[in-house]
């Protein structure tokens, strides 16, 4: 495991690069904060509550948590979608409340709702966002290619997404954030809604990603899909972080017989609190 | 600013333009529709007055009123690019701001220039002979461009007060209704009343192609008066538009 220095304002270079760093793939996050206040909301609400945790380079780090944990507003904050109320975090080296410009040429996103532009069809909005990263039409149609074929899109690929059953959508929505070829990608629950059938799929396809030496961030609701890919998960309640590490590492430290005993035990008062 | 991203972003909204029905309708069909039923139906009607028919008399009107509708395509298109999450999803791309709205701007100017262009064949193929001269024709492109970007600014309003696509197909009527009944001069009005429209850019736009229709000479300081009035219209309402998407629309 590559460690990262530990970061405060004073050991950044200029250009944004953590100072015994040279590896641009890691993510570190220290003590984050996002609580959101104001008129429309009734009571403060601590959506993300002092978080910190750090990713490695080719890893697939998952974040788990129930409904509301906090998990997407993470992954927000780390794409530069929102700001944070406090702490500081780190993408590829760059912080995010200075080289948001920076980061965005780094990562990927694919967001929990498949957002696709329904009058395209899926050639035509892979196109696009590879055209948004500046990727020669060359690299984006060969990369294009490969994925709807691994995915098993190719025949569909010249039908309009509002064609497109949600599954594919989900599929596209994939493909499109890996076109620009990320060295960081962030899957928001990328296979809610899918079939068994082509989830399995899907996940063939984010575990060959790890030969490519990607680092992926992953929320999921589905514990079998963080436990069949993740190296290591953070379980998220609450807005705080009340468990890291590899799901091996977590079924032994809790005694269970898999990562979704361990998610329950950990998790549960939520179900005990009725919420 | 990337000419990649420009481009790939202009090219999709030009695509909107033939696969969204509604875009199909408002920026194409509509026109069409507008001067085939006024050329018919009001082809051989004569003003005594002027001896101009009562369609020669309109033409210059239906120019205008063309570019206003353009507000809802506008509207509806940023509506749904925010409800599907796609403003989001550009947002975690490099794109810049200026990339994204100056390609938005470039696509609905082209639209606006493919609209006057099909209504002034249409109109030349049912009759209608402008006085003016080849570069007054001109300058009533540059007029509909201009106007067309105070039709975007109003449709980024329209986006930003809708909460949905559906919605802001209704909330735009306010731009458009008091514009097109009291400033496209299409109905004779009291001094009063135009006095109110005034304040709305679409009066401009509708003045000057009537005067440049009309053979005025692009000397009379009318025109460049009412071209001043409508850039600082159509520009003021563009950046608003920008400025109150940006920060109210929950993108």
């Amino acid at each position: 495991m590559v460690k990262m220095s530990k970061s405060n304002n004073t050991d950044l270079t200029s250009n944004g690069l953590i100072f015994g760093t040279d590896n641009p793939n890691t993510i570190e996050v220290k003590d984050l904060r996002k609580t959101y206040t104001g008129k429309k909301v009734i009571e403060e609400v601590k959506a993300v509550d002092g978080i910190s945790f750090s990713i490695n380079k080719g890893e697939i780090f998952g974040l788990l948590g129930p409904n509301g944990a906090g998990k997407t507003t993470i992954i927000n904050i780390l794409c530069g979608l929102i700001k944070q109320t406090e702490g500081d975090a780190f993408v590829g080296g760059y912080d995010i409340k200075k080289d948001l410009n920076r980061i965005k040429e780094l990562i990927g996103v694919c967001p929990q709702q498949a957002a696709v532009y329904q009058y395209l069809n899926a050639k035509e909005n892979i196109q696009l966002f590879g055209d948004l990263h500046l990727v020669k039409r060359e690299k984006s149609n060969e990369r294009m290619e490969k994925f709807l074929k691994l995915l098993g899109l190719s025949k569909a690929s010249n039908r309009k997404a509002k064609q497109y059953s949600g599954g594919m959508l989900r599929q596209l929505n994939l493909i499109m954030a890996l076109i620009s070829d990320p060295h960081i990608l962030f899957l928001d629950e990328p296979t809610v809604g899918m079939d068994p059938r082509v989830r399995r799929t899907t996940w063939e396809f984010i575990s060959s990603l790890k030969e490519t030496n990607k680092t992926i961030i992953l929320t999921t609701h589905y514990i079998e899909e963080a436990e069949a890919l993740c190296d290591r998960v953070a379980i998220i309640d609450y807005g705080k972080l009340i468990a890291i590490g590899s799901p091996r590492e977590l079924i032994e430290k809790h005694n269970s017989k898999d990562l979704e005993e361990v998610f329950l035990k950990i998790t549960g008062r939520r179900i005990l609190e009725g919420i | 600013m990337k000419r990649q991203r420009i481009l790939a972003l202009v090219k999709i909204q030009l695509k909107s333009l033939i696969r969204v029905p509604l875009a199909l309708f408002i920026i194409l069909l509509l026109p069409i529709a507008l001067t085939l039923i006024f050329g018919l139906a009001f082809g051989s009607v004569i003003i005594e007055d002027t001896g101009q028919s009562v369609f020669e008399f309109l033409v210059p009107g239906l120019f205008a009123l063309s570019g206003l509708f353009m507000a809802m395509p506008v509207a509806q298109s940023f509506s749904e690019d925010r409800e599907q999450g796609l403003l989001r999803r550009i947002n975690t791309t490099p794109t810049t701001a200026a990339e994204f709205m100056g390609s938005h701007l470039i696509s609905n100017m082209g639209m606006a220039i493919l609209q006057v262009a099909i209504i002034a064949l249409l109109t030349f193929l049912m009759g209608y002979r402008p006085e003016g001269v080849t570069a007054g024709m001109i300058l009533a492109f540059v007029f509909m461009v201009v106007f067309s970007l105070s039709s975007i600014g109003f449709g980024l309003i329209t986006a930003t007060i809708a909460k949905n696509p559906k919605a802001s197909g209704g909330i735009v009527w306010i731009f458009i209704l008091p514009q097109q009944m009291l400033a496209s001069g299409l109905y004779p009005l009291p001094e009063s009343t135009r006095i109110i429209s005034m304040f709305m850019p679409l009066h401009y736009a509708s003045d000057a192609l009537t005067l440049l229709f009309n053979g005025t000479a692009l000397s009379d300081l009318r025109i460049w008066g009412d071209l001043a009035v409508l850039i600082i219209f159509s520009v003021v309402l563009v950046i608003l538009g920008i400025l109150l998407f940006k920060k109210y629309s929950k993108s």
